[in-house]
């Protein structure tokens, strides 16, 4: 083999395998893909229950969610894309540096960021927005339309 | 499998050989993921940011994607549901094809890919209704203070649905995020699709049937996982949290 590899080397060959084997990874592979549609499935049961409930945007339930998606994210990450069979090495050149930028890049928003919420460091939010929200709040967690009357009708006008 | 053993100094790194065991293609394609994975990354970083800021008059998920095609009924979070299930499963057939490449099964290989295909193409979509929806907005619309420029001055108009300057829903960053991510991944998916075609049909023209082996298969099906997964955090940041 040359050591110029102008052509696929040899290993590149070897990915090829055999019926038998073919079986099993199929197995695998569907195995996999039934565990991510429960955990969506039960993501979407929990995110349906959550709005009503004492629970709904609690820390742990943003944790789950998160802990969840990152679950997710593994198995298609190690299973569908294959990284969890490629040698130690590789695995660590993709996944060290992304996981230590990341970590930095959520680190210094959480920590720097905390200023970010007070109002002086705010572009002004519409006073009618925030009124609608705080009934919103006050009353059912429903979206609620604000009085559309005396607008509807001015809208249209204005659209011509 | 052969690609799975580990490296060692002696065989490894005399030269001649890939010490990753995997060709430059594959390998690039990894390295390209990974960077577009940081730009995908720092988007969502970004919108948690703001998120936060405007904890307060941030809409509720479920509250803003409430419509299912053909349904005229209130099924908040059905439709979103049902877009990641098509994905993953477009993900799943991917897969298959890059399983059935390895046997230089092409008819299989056809079948899969055409699957992804439609699967990719039914997600672009289905996001495009869901934009539809959402920059059409409510039949009630809400009240909002509006910029006139005719008088030069802030009045009071109901509006309807979201765009890049007001949203009915609530703050108009939630709009311009909701906007840009889903229009960065929806690009992708777009770009995936096309890609995937132009595989299919190299399947079609026996490319790979001559040429040995089907790793093109494999590389475009490295992409399209990673659109996948990209969806995966996506979905749980706008629509789940």
């Amino acid at each position: 083999m040359s050591e110029f590899h102008d052509n696929y080397p040899s290993y590149e060959h070897m990915a090829h395998h055999s019926e038998e084997e073919g079986k099993v990874t199929r197995k695998k592979l569907w195995r996999v893909f039934w565990y991510m549609l429960a955990i969506t499935i039960f993501e979407l049961i929990i995110g349906s229950l959550a709005p009503g409930n004492g629970w709904s945007g609690t820390l742990w339930l943003k944790l789950l969610f998160i802990g969840l998606t990152i679950l997710k994210a593994g198995f298609i990450v190690m299973s569908f894309m294959h990284l969890g069979h490629e040698v130690k090495f590789f695995k660590m050149v993709v996944l060290i540096p992304y996981i230590v930028f990341m970590s930095y890049g959520i680190f210094i928003i959480l920590d720097e960021g905390v200023y970010s919420a007070e109002e002086i460091n705010r572009t002004k939010v519409d006073p009618i927005l925030i009124q609608q929200q705080e009934k919103l709040r006050a009353g059912h967690g429903h979206h609620e339309a604000a009085p559309a009357e005396q607008g509807a009708e001015h809208n249209k006008e204005a659209h011509h | 499998m052969s690609h799975s053993t580990e490296i060692d100094s002696k065989t490894a790194w005399g030269g001649g050989e890939s010490p990753f065991r995997i060709s430059y293609g594959k390998m690039m394609m990894w390295f390209f993921l990974i960077s577009d994975a940081l730009t995908f990354g720092g988007l969502l970083v970004s919108y948690g940011f703001i998120r936060h800021k405007y904890a307060d008059v941030w809409p509720k998920a479920e509250n803003v994607f409430t419509h299912f095609p053909f349904v005229d009924k209130h099924l908040p979070l059905a439709y979103v549901g049902l877009m990641t299930f098509i994905l993953i499963m477009s993900s799943v057939t991917m897969v298959l094809a890059v399983e059935a490449g390895h046997r230089n099964d092409k008819r299989k290989v056809i079948v899969w890919m055409f699957w992804t295909i439609v699967g990719g193409a039914t997600f672009v979509g289905s996001q495009a209704w869901e934009w539809y929806h959402f920059i059409h907005g409510t039949a009630e619309g809400a009240l909002r203070h509006v910029w006139d420029m005719e008088t030069g001055k802030y009045v009071e108009k109901v509006v309807y649905g979201a765009n890049m300057v007001v949203n009915e829903y609530g703050v108009p960053q939630f709009a311009n995020y909701f906007f840009f991510i889903t229009g960065f991944h929806g690009f992708h998916v777009f770009s995936g699709v096309i890609i995937n075609l132009v595989i299919f049909l190299n399947v079609i023209n026996n490319t790979y049937e001559r040429r040995g082996h089907y790793e093109m298969v494999e590389k475009v099906g490295l992409y399209w996982h990673f659109v996948d997964l990209v969806w995966v955090f996506v979905f749980t940041f706008f629509y789940l949290l």
